[in-house]
């Protein structure tokens, strides 16, 4: 009986935490790259009002679904003082799939209206305890976690959501009502840490 | 083993069963918590939640295939991820990977999915848990690909437990 408590105490903690809310932004100065060619920081795209940092890769099928919604997100709320970036930090496949050249052609397809950069070592979506794309991450203008998750409750179509649960967040947080839900989930794919 | 998902009474839909040796159903978490209940007593479980769009998935699925036909005292429940635009590349992919008997497609929105497969999973992919022979009780879970010989290691403890 020790024997098998001990195993299960062993492998049961095998899903890494994630930021709480209320945290402080984590590693705000850490250089990445951009699609711009020039380095930026959470701490430079942050917003007066609060800042969103959506962790993303160039084809996760979940991403490509949801896409849209960055753009419409960032159209909506970028003027209204929220900073956003999309962070890829599949480092295990920078040299291929996930390049900063397959990211600047997958930002211009999709027509990205934000800021798009490599997290270098998977260090920021660690920090973070980001485990998948698309992975949701708001702050508020003292730079603490407000929510985090999801995007909505509908990957595949934008007009059948019921739960626009980013962007309720959002629109709480620049009102200053509670935000709820704070925490919500979704189904992505496995960032690819190096 | 499927007799008890069919007296359930839960709602679900049998999506593909001619000319397939898979009966594909399109339900909600509760309705596969019922049928991972009906093995206790009986077999340990390998609950695998996959995505043909999934690169990890995909790769360790065949693992898992192999380990489910060569161990007696497991049962091997796969439940596709994917959207139900996919349902032939799902169907396909089951047929390939010669995949037989009951097999499950998600058909709720992902957080209550989510939360009834596991409160602790994250929704990455893919997500397997292993349910104990006797109690049926959770032994272990991990998100992401993991090797043959985790694989073989817990599925011996959910056997032994």
């Amino acid at each position: 009986m020790k024997i098998f408590l001990l195993h299960t105490i062993g492998f049961t903690f095998l899903i890494a935490g994630e930021l709480e809310i209320g945290s402080t932004m984590p590693l705000k100065d850490l250089e990445l790259a951009d699609i711009s060619g020039k380095n930026i920081t959470l701490a430079t795209a942050k917003g007066d009002a609060g800042t969103l940092v959506v962790f993303s890769c160039n084809t996760c099928p979940w991403v490509i679904r949801w896409e849209d919604r960055y753009v419409s997100l960032a159209n909506t709320y970028v003027q209204k003082g929220i900073g956003m970036i999309a962070v890829n930090s599949n480092a295990a496949r920078f040299g291929g799939e996930d390049s900063l050249e397959e990211m600047l052609e997958h930002a211009k397809n999709n027509e990205y209206n934000f800021p798009y950069a490599q997290d270098p070592g998977s260090e920021l979506a660690s920090a973070f305890g980001a485990t998948k794309t698309p992975h949701i991450y708001l702050f508020d203008d003292e730079d603490k976690l407000v929510y985090r998750g999801a995007i909505d409750d509908n990957a595949k179509n934008a007009k059948e959501v019921d739960e626009p649960f980013l962007a309720n967040a959002i629109d709480a947080l620049l009102a200053g009502n509670t935000i709820k839900p704070k925490t919500t989930k979704a189904l992505g794919c496995s960032i690819k840490f190096k | 083993m499927r007799l008890p998902l069919f007296q359930s009474g839960l709602s679900f839909f049998l999506l593909f069963s001619a000319c397939s040796n898979v009966d594909l159903i399109a339900t909600d978490s509760k309705t596969i918590q019922e049928h991972l209940s009906s093995y206790r007593g009986q077999k340990a479980v390998l609950l695998n939640v996959w995505a043909t769009t999934c690169a990890p998935c995909v790769e360790e699925f065949p693992t898992i295939v192999s380990l489910g036909n060569e161990i007696k005292d497991l049962e091997v429940v796969f439940v596709s991820a994917d959207f139900d635009d996919q349902l032939g590349e799902v169907m396909s992919f089951l047929n390939e990977q010669k995949v037989t008997g009951v097999s499950f497609l998600k058909n709720e929105n992902d957080e209550s999915f989510i939360d009834g497969i596991h409160p602790k999973w994250s929704g990455t992919l893919p997500f397997t848990i292993l349910f104990g022979k006797n109690s049926g009780e959770i032994v272990s879970y991990w998100e992401g690909k993991e090797q043959e010989s985790k694989f073989r290691k817990h599925i011996q403890l959910a056997i032994n437990e």
